[in-house]
């Protein structure tokens, strides 16, 4: 087996209960890298387009790359895949932890899910003996609870991934949840495993991954701790994680918050970084591999409420269940973070979901007697737990919410679709890109829905003009590229995006453990492919011009900024259009935002191209051809 | 990189500012990798310092020194090194 690799695939029969072991298939795995490229070709080949995304013809897979689990610092990943609930086109996430290295240490690189059972189960991995085991009693369990009962009857040295009440009952945001608060967020892939009642994963793996150059691998792994402990970045890093990065957010004019009306909240320093480590903290926590620790494990205490113990607010929860839910008090949000983490929500999605629910009841658009006589103010935390259970247990309105902020609006009307902030069926990521452009179209164009991971741009939008589009769309594409290799090959990107590790560096570091002899620009190369493979899915799914799905909602270009240090500022709907122009002008896709046969056949995708032409949304050829280079390296003027 | 605990103030100040990613291009290190000395006459804020070598604040998500996050209108000892965090890249 190649290096790397742990050697096995498992092919799982929900329905039938067969379970069969499969070599891994080395040369998919490099030619598609594993994780979030694995996962795009498999659905891409294998789920009919008509499939219901919480239906049995689904695919639900698990893929931990190649790096996952080896020296590679950080190489803590799984990635999770299917066809997503939220935006019926392909879906990834992954999570950290140690679920992922666990996967390869028993011996499989990828898990591959058919079918529903006829009753709950989990997966039981244990080295070479793997089972359906009856999920019964850990049904209706939260996530929280779930894993160290499962822990318990298992043993400690089992990793758990499993899903809450939301997944079971398929809410479309619902997440996976492992080591007691690292989710794999986006997408509704706890939805995916709840349709086909698979409650939890538990693995344990007692071998080992072979590697290439292992003493190549050794010495470059000692080179980056050296030069990463004394990196400026890691010890303010390793005390609060993401978390502070509200305060920069907020004066900066993108903070969203009350629902993205604005985007600087008055009460930020309740909630900042500052606040979590003093109020909150109760012990650093790192993922498999990882020496920076920007995991924060907490405790949340509020008057009248039991104490709780979480992973968390980062920065991402903190803004979206916190200045844009209104939360004043850093324990309220944490709070929100645990009910959310707990119920098996993605915290991203569900802060987004409430939001939008609070700016209906704001605007009279939702009444008392639609949510049992509560009200749904912002910055209560009671009023935001009622409608978290109304939403879990469907009831009433809840129903409407459950399927997410997009589904929502249709149900709930009368213009709230101008703010239901998503793109494509998922929630924003916390930033406004109202006075950011270029995240703005990182939303639209994001593959999986409005997620910031794909492209984050903020300071480039401060770099070269926070009013202008210029230059936006070649940024974005980079990013696109780049950033999703590391969700193929099942490492952090923090490394590179935080502590200055070259992305050649970590090209070189996937030849030493794979011996695949890669470079940078075939990498970027490869992740293109990705790209577009799962842009023609998307299309081949949803039957329109690629243009039609990639618009955020009309708040983005209709309301200027109404208060903070971005008053006044915002985009006009002609930006809005140009920033599409010219992404698909940078990809080779035609002005409808359809991939070209041209630019499909550059990257080995003519299967995709000849599936687009047969139902009428192949791009129109670009007169002068196709840009050779599509997302050239960007170096900003600013610096 | 030379002694950096902090000392009594006088006139002339020396600290050391470090930064990494795009942040340490801007800063343009002397000291080492990250790190650059910077002189100047009497007490001043890391606002001050700042505009004393050309670097937007708007770049900077907080500043670090002494295990704690500072404002901009920290005024660092001489010789203290003071770590400028540039906003993170989107986890």
């Amino acid at each position: 087996m190649g290096n790397g690799l742990a050697g096995a695939t498992l092919h799982i029969n929900l329905t039938s209960g067969e379970i069969k072991r499969v070599p891994t298939d080395e040369q998919f795995m490099r030619e598609w890298y594993g994780g979030r490229g694995v996962t795009a070709k498999i659905i891409y080949d294998q789920v009919p387009r008509n499939a219901d995304p919480l239906g049995p013809e689904n695919i639900f897979i698990l893929n931990a790359g190649v790096m996952s689990g080896s020296l590679v610092p950080a190489g803590s990943k799984v990635s999770f895949g299917s066809v997503s609930p939220l935006s019926n086109g392909h879906g990834d996430s992954n999570m950290g932890g140690h679920l992922g290295p666990a996967l390869k240490f028993a011996g499989y690189d990828t898990v591959i899910f058919k079918g529903v059972s006829p009753k709950p189960v989990y997966l039981y991995i244990d080295d070479d003996k793997v089972e359906l085991r009856d999920a019964s009693k850990y049904w209706g369990m939260g996530s929280l609870e779930c894993e160290p009962n499962l822990k318990h009857d298992l043993g400690e040295d089992f990793e758990i991934a499993t899903i809450g009440p939301a997944g079971e009952n398929l809410i479309r945001f619902s997440c996976i949840t492992h080591d007691f608060g690292r989710q794999a967020g986006r997408c509704g892939q706890g939805a995916v495993m709840g349709s086909k009642r698979l409650k939890a994963i538990a693995v344990r793996g007692t071998g080992s991954i072979k590697v290439h150059d292992l003493k190549g691998l050794t010495k470059y792994v000692s080179d980056i701790i050296i030069r990463t402990q004394t990196h400026p970045n890691m010890a303010p890093w390793q005390k609060y994680g993401t978390a502070f990065f509200i305060d920069w957010s907020n004066k900066n004019g993108v903070m969203p918050t009350r629902n993205f009306q604005t985007t600087h909240f008055e009460d930020s320093k309740g909630i900042d970084g500052d606040s979590l480590v003093e109020k909150c903290l109760v012990t650093h926590k790192a993922c498999f591999g990882c020496w920076m620790n920007c995991g924060k494990y907490t405790r949340a205490t509020l008057p009248g409420k039991k104490p709780v113990y979480l992973e968390g607010p980062e920065y991402e929860t903190g803004s979206l269940c916190g200045s844009n839910l209104g939360m004043k008090d850093i324990n309220e949000v944490a709070y929100i973070n645990w009910l959310m983490d707990n119920q098996g929500m993605d915290t991203m999605s569900g802060g987004g979901v409430v939001a939008f629910g609070m700016e209906c009841f704001q605007r009279g658009l939702i009444t008392r007697d639609q949510i049992e006589g509560q009200t749904l103010n912002w910055g209560s935390i009671d009023d935001v737990e009622h409608f978290v259970d109304m939403i879990v247990h469907r009831r009433g309105i809840g129903e409407w919410f459950a399927g997410g902020t997009k589904r929502a609006a249709q149900f709930v009307g009368q213009g709230s679709e101008k703010f239901a902030m998503q793109v494509k069926g998922q929630e924003m990521s916390g930033y406004d890109g109202r006075w950011a452009p270029g995240m703005l179209l990182a939303y639209m164009t994001c593959d999986i829905g409005a997620h910031h991971n794909r492209a984050w741009t903020i300071t480039v939008d401060m770099a070269e003009g926070r009013e202008t589009i210029d230059g936006r769309a070649k940024v974005v594409v980079y990013l696109q590229h780049i950033r999703p290799l590391f969700d193929c090959w099942c490492i952090c990107r923090l490394f590179w995006g935080e502590l200055d590790i070259e992305p050649e560096e970590i090209v070189q570091s996937l030849n030493y453990v794979t011996g695949w002899d890669v470079n940078f620009p075939e990498a970027l190369r490869t992740s293109e492919k990705i790209w577009n493979l799962s842009r023609c899915h998307y299309l081949e799914r949803n039957r329109s011009n690629g243009r039609t799905f990639d618009y955020p909602p009309a708040r983005s270009w209709e309301d200027k900024i109404p208060s903070g240090p971005g008053k006044g500022k915002g985009l006009v709907k002609e930006q809005v259009e140009g920033m599409l122009d010219d992404y698909y002008s940078c990809r080779g896709w035609d002005s409808n935002g359809n991939p070209t046969r041209d630019v499909l056949e550059d990257l080995n995708l003519k299967f995709a191209a000849d599936n687009l032409e047969k139902i009428g949304l192949l791009g129109q050829p670009i007169p002068g051809g196709i840009p050779e280079v599509r997302g050239e390296r960007y170096k900003p003027k600013a610096f | 990189m030379s002694d950096t605990s902090p000392k009594p103030s006088s006139n002339l100040m020396k600290i050391f500012l470090r930064a990494g990613g795009q942040l340490r291009e801007k800063l343009r290190p002397d000291t080492d990798h990250y790190t650059r000395k910077v002189e100047y006459d009497g007490e001043k804020t890391i606002s001050d310092i700042l505009k004393l070598i050309e670097i937007d604040q708007s770049f900077i998500a907080f500043i670090y020194a002494n295990g704690e996050i500072k404002d901009f209108a920290y005024i660092p000892l001489d010789g203290q090194t003071i770590t400028l965090q540039p906003p993170v890249s989107g986890g």
